[in-house]
């Protein structure tokens, strides 16, 4: 399983992906820079999320090509190189997706204990440090139904980033928080470049967001990219959709 | 588990007893009851009961895991859920239908003899001696192993059933019943078979 060493974090060609009558992805192409922030907008159900579940192989792509860390992923051979791929990659869902029967330290410490060499105080210390970064230090020992939905975010990118991982994907990392801790995990996202020189793909309809973050930005509408660039460039956009998404951010 | 072997044994002990006074075996009483409890009665108890309760549980849980996104979170952290929450599932699955009958089957007998006693008093070594006269290893062992057979078919068609689920909690609820559902009845229908394979396999000639 080698590596192509001149690929981007994430590139994608021609991506296409239906279920059913209904096509999601009409053949979408998008290439991140390493340590970049991109944000894929559009409306609900046109198909961002699952573009990031195709990209981590959650999702089979009708056509098209995914590189992941220079990895083509259509062509690993079985689930064990696609999963040494998976390592390099962390994952925020939107609901955070912790495992509600295990605490939120066990949570953070799962693919510690499943993929690293770790001792146990070693890891006891990185999953301290991991929730430390995010803020949750002090409710290690709660359960996940016990914690506000701005908190399991918080645990949920505690856990994607316990491997160390060089991308990070985010799928509405914002949704149904308010205000202010949507503006905490935008930091956040913010912090992972600067500190862990991070590359993320971030999925999105806030648009406060993904101002606030993004190098980039990516239109998606109707399975297929509209228009991408800088939120400035975006704002000089004729298109009418992106004029009107973009309407509550000026 | 214990409930119902018990309820089994009483209720065998009740209806069988006229029958067999009518026929002039009341001597038999038994031998009727255990070799009913743990031949057939004790294991297909068992079995259904834990489809019930096990197969429900598996099913909802696995189901809340697939719609609230858990088991695609353990995939995207290169974990195999297939291999760390089905095959978990059915190896306890497994271990336990056997261990689980045997249970039921000691409470059927025991209260089978306290239902007879009641009825007309003998020891419970007399109960014994009578109803285990005749019963050899190939009475016992293979309807309890075969358990192993029912607990694999309850873990399998439930964790199916609860890694399949679509449609929110709704889906939920669809996958804990059809998981009683299924396995129930594929727990009947692999009895048949079982019982025809262990008697061309392990009859007394």
């Amino acid at each position: 399983m080698d590596a192509q060493p001149d690929m981007p974090p994430i590139a994608v060609q021609g991506l296409r992906k239906s279920f059913g009558q209904q096509k999601v992805l009409n053949g979408i192409s998008l290439s991140i820079a390493p340590h970049e922030i991109v944000t894929v907008l559009g409306r609900s159900g046109t198909g961002k999320s699952v573009l990031l579940k195709l990209l981590i192989g959650l999702e089979k792509p009708d056509a098209g090509s995914i590189s992941i860390d220079g990895h083509e992923i259509g062509s690993l051979e079985n689930i064990d190189q696609l999963n040494e791929v998976r390592k390099q990659v962390g994952f925020l869902f939107q609901q955070a997706a912790l495992y509600d029967s295990l605490s939120i330290r066990q949570n953070v410490a799962f693919p510690l204990k499943r993929h690293s060499n770790l001792s146990a105080e070693e890891q006891k210390s990185r999953v301290e440090e991991l929730l430390a970064s995010v803020g949750m230090d002090r409710d290690q020992d709660k359960m996940p139904s016990e914690i506000s939905g701005g908190m399991k975010k918080r645990v949920g990118l505690a856990r994607a980033l316990a491997l160390d991982p060089e991308i990070v994907m985010f799928d509405e990392p914002t949704a149904g928080l308010d205000p202010i801790t949507a503006a905490e995990i935008a930091s956040l996202i913010i912090e992972l470049r600067e500190k862990r020189h991070i590359t993320s793909l971030v999925v999105t309809h806030d648009i406060h967001t993904a101002r606030a973050i993004s190098d980039r930005l990516v239109v998606l509408n109707e399975g297929n990219i509209l228009t991408e660039g800088t939120f400035e460039d975006l704002q000089k956009s004729k298109e009418p959709f992106v004029a009107q998404f973009l309407k509550d951010a000026r | 588990m214990a409930l119902a072997g018990a309820a089994t044994g009483v209720v065998l002990s009740m209806q069988t007893r006229e029958a067999l006074i009518q026929f002039g075996a009341k001597s038999m009483l038994p031998a009727v009851i255990i070799f009913s409890i743990i031949r057939e009665t004790g294991p297909i108890i068992t079995a259904l009961i834990v489809s019930g309760r096990v197969g429900a549980g598996i099913g909802a849980e696995l189901g809340s895991m697939k719609v609230t996104e858990q088991i695609d979170a353990m995939e995207a952290s290169a974990i195999n859920p297939y291999k760390f929450l089905a095959a978990t599932r059915i190896l306890a699955c497994i271990v336990a239908l056997p261990l689980l009958t045997v249970a039921a089957d000691f409470c059927g007998v025991v209260m089978g003899w306290i239902a007879n006693t009641l009825t007309e008093p003998v020891s419970l070594r007399f109960f014994l001696n009578r109803g285990l006269n005749g019963v050899t290893f190939n009475d016992l062992l293979p309807p309890t192993v075969k358990t192993c057979i029912f607990g694999f078919i309850i873990g399998l068609v439930s964790c199916f059933q609860g890694m399949n689920t679509r449609g929110g909690t709704e889906g939920v609820g669809r996958s804990a019943t059809s998981s009683v559902l299924l396995s129930s009845l594929f727990v009947i229908l692999a009895d048949v078979v079982l019982v025809r394979l262990i008697i061309v396999f392990f009859e007394r000639v």
